[in-house]
Parts: structure tokens; sequence; C-alpha cells
């Protein structure tokens, strides 16, 4: 498999002299094309942090993150930026989608932002609205949306220009189980279709047997644990 | 780019419509309050230099050290035959200027400009709209402005006041002669306002007014006959207009008084957009944060600021524009007409505009400090 992603020893301080605290240690992982990530933890144990670096949102104090194959350089804003623009898709919490934008204008602007043609826009956010069943909230502005409709539009707009890695940020925890479910199974499913690396951290251990790979993550310290394992283990929370 | 920038911005503003429109009307209101201070001293600076612009000379000879206009000293009235005879001068001619008491009919005395015009009427009312010029030669006529028929209290052609002490008739009204002193212009003939002017003696007049040969640069002119005529200053008629302007505007401080509160007028908008700019940023810091982590550079943000704050400097300076033609159109026949120039129309506008650019700097400083890392902590 293609390696698209890879964290070398990458650490995390904050604060400095006596009163430094270690929220990530030593972080050495490898993510592949298509591959499905999901990263789990209690609350502060540096899920979000983790997340935060490989979405070059957070520089790391230590180590260095690669994406294909280039060393990102995180004191260069501007290359972040790009980084983020090119190669990156993020599904937040509560979706962030803008207010005042249609749904369509809302992944339009990222399509246009990340340099695609109109055409090519049109073409691709017709698919992508067809495949998440958003074709009748197209004119409509998020407000007029459910939550689990917000979210399939939130995983629009982080596929809509091709990322290669695809980082989501509890994308379930506004929304009931059912709703929850359908959201990440969509999610898992377009990410396979577009191969892209799909990184998601959830503190519902429910969603845990649907993806490819388990990365439990507690006091910094990150580990794998391996599928059928954790699915035995922390599945019993299915109702 | 502009495919994102101007969506966002436009749609982020045009959200809460209520506050859209309210700032815009801010601004409106303060741009209009500036333009009228401004149109109100371009106003006067017409009004200031009316007679001299419109004399259709080229050359005026006075008192030495006279200040403006208004305040025209009496010099020989044979500097006409002496600046005359000057090679270059066409024709020149003499007119009178003093300040007089007039007796208005009801009985109440008013301060009234006494202009004395020569054989050719040079210096004259421009626009009549009853009588005719001539009607000045004749004794005790006068032509006043329709604009001075309450204050002088004449209203038709044959009316009699008095000016100091001597009977006057009302033989014509003009049409746009304003005075910038409140004592409104009475025309008449020399001989005539040598009888109404207490201040002159016979064969005395404040002016010689001179037509240069075409073609003749009256600033040559003008130094030769400030070299053959002696005791007068002699100025072109742009130099005269722009002093008579200056001392109004300037050395009595009415002018400063006007581009200060014109001023606080443009200060007031860019306040208001600044406050309006900065609140619409912090309700959307969220926003801005969103598209930051999501490849959206900071100058894009910054593009979108500025887009708005352009975009309401824009359309409350359209609006405020309205506002003034309209005022503009209301106070053409008022004694205190608003009036422009096309060079002060763009100027107040650009720096309108830049206004609006400034008042954006506090949003862009937000946007500058903004982290897009607190979209993973909602």
């Amino acid at each position: 498999m293609k390696s698209i992603m890879t964290c070398k020893g990458i650490a995390k301080s904050y604060g400095t002299g006596d009163i430094v605290e270690l929220v990530l240690k030593r972080v050495d992982l490898e993510f592949f094309e298509g591959q499905a990530s999901v990263l789990v933890g209690p609350s502060g144990s540096g899920k979000t942090t983790l997340l935060s670096i490989l979405g070059c949102l957070l520089a790391p104090s230590e180590g260095q993150l690669l994406i294909a194959d280039d060393t990102v350089n995180f004191s260069d804003k501007s290359s972040l930026t790009e980084v983020r623009r090119q190669k990156l898709g993020f599904i937040f919490q509560h979706a962030q989608l803008l207010p005042f934008l249609t749904i369509e204008e809302n992944l339009a602007i990222v399509g246009r932002n990340a340099g695609m043609q109109d055409d090519d826009i049109k073409q691709r956010l017709d698919g992508l609205l067809h495949r998440l069943e958003l074709k009748a909230m197209r004119y409509k502005h998020p407000a007029q949306l459910s939550g689990g409709q917000r979210q399939r539009v939130a995983i629009a707009r982080a596929l809509l220009h091709r990322p290669s890695i695809v980082l989501a940020d509890e994308p379930t925890a506004a929304l009931d189980w059912n709703t929850g479910k359908t959201v990440v199974e969509l999610l898992l499913e377009q990410a396979r279709m577009e191969k892209a690396v799909l990184v998601v951290v959830t503190h519902d251990t429910r969603m845990l047997p649907l993806f490819d790979r388990i990365l439990s993550i507690a006091d910094g310290i990150l580990s794998e644990q391996a599928q059928t394992a954790a699915a035995e283990n922390i599945f019993y929370t299915q109702p | 780019m502009n495919t994102v920038v101007i969506p966002v911005a436009t749609q982020m503003l045009f959200h809460n419509h209520l506050r859209f429109a309210m700032t815009v009307i801010g601004i409106a209101i303060a741009f209009f309050l500036a333009a009228a201070q401004i149109g109100l001293l371009v106003g006067w600076i017409n009004t200031n230099s009316a007679i001299i612009r419109h004399a259709g000379v080229d050359i005026w000879v006075m008192a030495e050290e006279t200040r403006a206009f208004d305040y025209g000293t009496a010099i020989p009235r044979h500097r006409v035959q002496q600046v005359s005879s000057v090679p270059g001068v066409v024709w020149a001619e003499g007119m009178l200027m003093g300040w007089a008491t007039w007796q208005h009919p009801a009985g109440k005395r008013i301060n009234v400009e006494i202009v004395g015009l020569d054989s050719s009427h040079a210096g004259g009312p421009w626009q009549l709209i009853s009588g005719h010029i001539d009607n000045i030669e004749q004794p005790e006529t006068v032509i006043i402005d329709e604009l001075s028929y309450d204050v002088l209290g004449l209203r038709e052609l044959g009316d009699e006041a008095e000016i100091e002490g001597n009977r006057v008739i009302l033989g014509g009204v003009s049409r746009g002669v304003r005075t910038f002193t409140a004592a409104p212009f009475v025309f008449t003939s020399i001989e005539n306002a040598l009888k109404y002017s207490p201040y002159y003696k016979d064969e005395e007049i404040a002016f010689v007014l001179a037509k240069v040969e075409p073609g003749v640069d009256p600033g040559v002119i003008r130094d030769r006959i400030a070299r053959e005529v002696a005791n007068v200053e002699v100025l072109t008629t742009a130099e005269f207009a722009e002093r008579s302007v200056k001392y109004w505007m300037l050395e009595t401080g009415v002018g400063i008084t006007v581009i200060i509160t014109a001023a606080l007028g443009l200060l007031v908008g860019a306040v208001i957009m600044s406050q309006t700019l900065f609140a619409i940023t912090q309700d959307h810091l969220g926003n801005y944060a969103t598209l930051l982590a999501l490849g959206f550079h900071q100058k894009t943000l910054r593009r979108i600021v500025l887009t708005q704050s352009l975009s309401l400097g824009g359309l409350g300076i359209i609006t405020g524009s309205i506002l003034f033609i309209l005022a503009c159109n209301a106070s053409a026949s008022t004694p205190i007409p608003l009036e422009t120039t096309p060079l002060v129309s763009t100027g107040l506008v650009v720096f309108s505009l830049l206004c609006c650019i400034a008042a954006s700097w506090f949003s862009i400083r937000a946007i500058f400090k903004l982290d897009p890392v607190m979209v993973f902590h909602g």
C-alpha cells in the first residue's frame, strides 16, 4: 500500500522551564492510501493535539510530519495553508458550515479555493450531493438542515477537492447513535471510494468495528490495537 | 480569488439584514454631513468670488492691500484712463464697491453692499429676471437680487426705499447673485452709487476692471499695469478671486470651522463603520477560523474584510451622495447653496473610501491573531 502520511518521533509539550506538560510523547506512525483509522482515548489524552498536528494546524515540539514524502515545514504558515488547501479535508464536531452560504456555496468555495475549475466543481458537487443524498438540500442554508444532514454536507466539503487525507474530529458527537452511525458509514464509504487516508477522533467506542485500524492514546502515549480484539473488548456498548 | 472573496464577503454582510441596513444608513448620514459641510464651503467660495468671476474681465486694479472684493477702498477714477492706455489693454472701466444703510419700507435698517457699475456694466448681475441693466443709468435706480426681496422689502419694479436718506427705485431683479456677507448687493451706476456711499468722494471708485487683448497672457499685462500705474495693486481675475476666497475662508476662520466639521462628519462615519465591521468580524471569528483551517490564506480573509468595508462604504457613499444631490437641488435657490465641483466630489469619495479601509484595520488585526486550531475546540 502507498504511504501517504508519516509521523516520525512527534512530540508536543506546553509551557517552559520547570512547568512543562508533555501532552504527546514520541509518536511514530504511518498512514496508507485508503486506510481508515480511528483515534480513541479519554479526554485530555492528546487526541485533539495529535489531530491538530496531522492537520498542519499545530506545530509539534519535536519530530517530523511527512505528507507524500515531503516534510511539512511548520515554521512557514503559508506553506501550511497550502498543504491544508490541497491535501487535507476536515470534518469538525459541529460541521461548522458557513451559516450565511447555501450548501452549494459552502462546497463550491472550497473547490474554488483549491483552484478547481468551475466545470470540475459542478461535476464533483453534483456527484457528492447525489452520493450523500443531499441534492434536495443544495440551495438551503445550514440552519434549515438537521444535524445529520449538516455532517453529510461536511463530509462532502471535506472530499470535494479530492484531498489525500481526511481528518474528522468527533463527527458524531452531536448526533444520536443511528444518525452518527450512518454518518460514519457514509464517511468511510466515501473516503475509501476516494482512496483517501481517513483519521477519525471519537469517544464513541461503538464505532470502532467500522474502521480498519484502531489507535488508542492515553497520557500522550499512542498504541495500536488489533481490530478484532478491540472490537470484542469495546463493542459491548452496541445497543 | 474573487469567486471566493465576493460571495463570502457579501453574504456574510447581508446575513444580518437589519445591521447591514443600519450601517449603510449610518455611513450615508455621516458622508452626507461631510459632503454638506464641504458643499457649504464650495457654495460659499463660489458666492464669495461670484462677481469677480462673472465680470468677464482679465485684470482687477485696486487700492493696495485690498483683502477682498467686499473691502474695496477708494482710488481715483482717472486710474481707468491710465489703465486703458497701457499697451495690451483692450478696454477698462471703473467699479465702485461701498457699504451703506438701506431703509426697509417697513422701517428697519439693513447694511447693503452698493456696487456701482461703469458704462459697460462690467461686474454687474449676470442674469436678470425683470427690468434691464440699462435702467441703472436712470437716477436713483437700482437692481437687487430676488433672494433679497424680503430683506430689502422691494418686489415690483418701481417700488421705492431709501439708502442713506436718498430715494431708490427698483429697476430690475437679478437671479443667483448671492452675498457672502449677509449684506445684499445693490447694483447701480457709479454716479448713483457715489450718492449712496458715504465713504467715497466724487471721482473715486474702488476697482478698475480691464480686458486684455485676446491671446495675451494677463500676467504680463498685470505686471505692465503695476509698473505704469502708481499706488495700486494689480491682480489677475484668478488671483483676486483666490485672495477674496482665502480672506473669508482662512483669515476669518469660517473655512477652518467648516473643514473641521466636515472632518468630524467623516470621522463619525469611519467610527460607525469600524465598530460595525469589528462586530461582524467578532461574530464570525469561528467562521474565519474554519476557513483558515480549510486552507484559506490569511490574505483571502483580509480581502473579505476589505471587500465588506468597501461594500458598506460604497453603498453608504452612494446613498449619502443621493441625499447630497437632493440637498443641492433644494438649496439652489436659497442664500446658502450647497455646491460642489468634480474635483471636490472625487476627492471626498476617495477620502471616504480611504476612511472605510482604515476602519477595517481592527477587524484585520483580529483575523491576524486568529489561530485555526480553535476549530477543534468548538
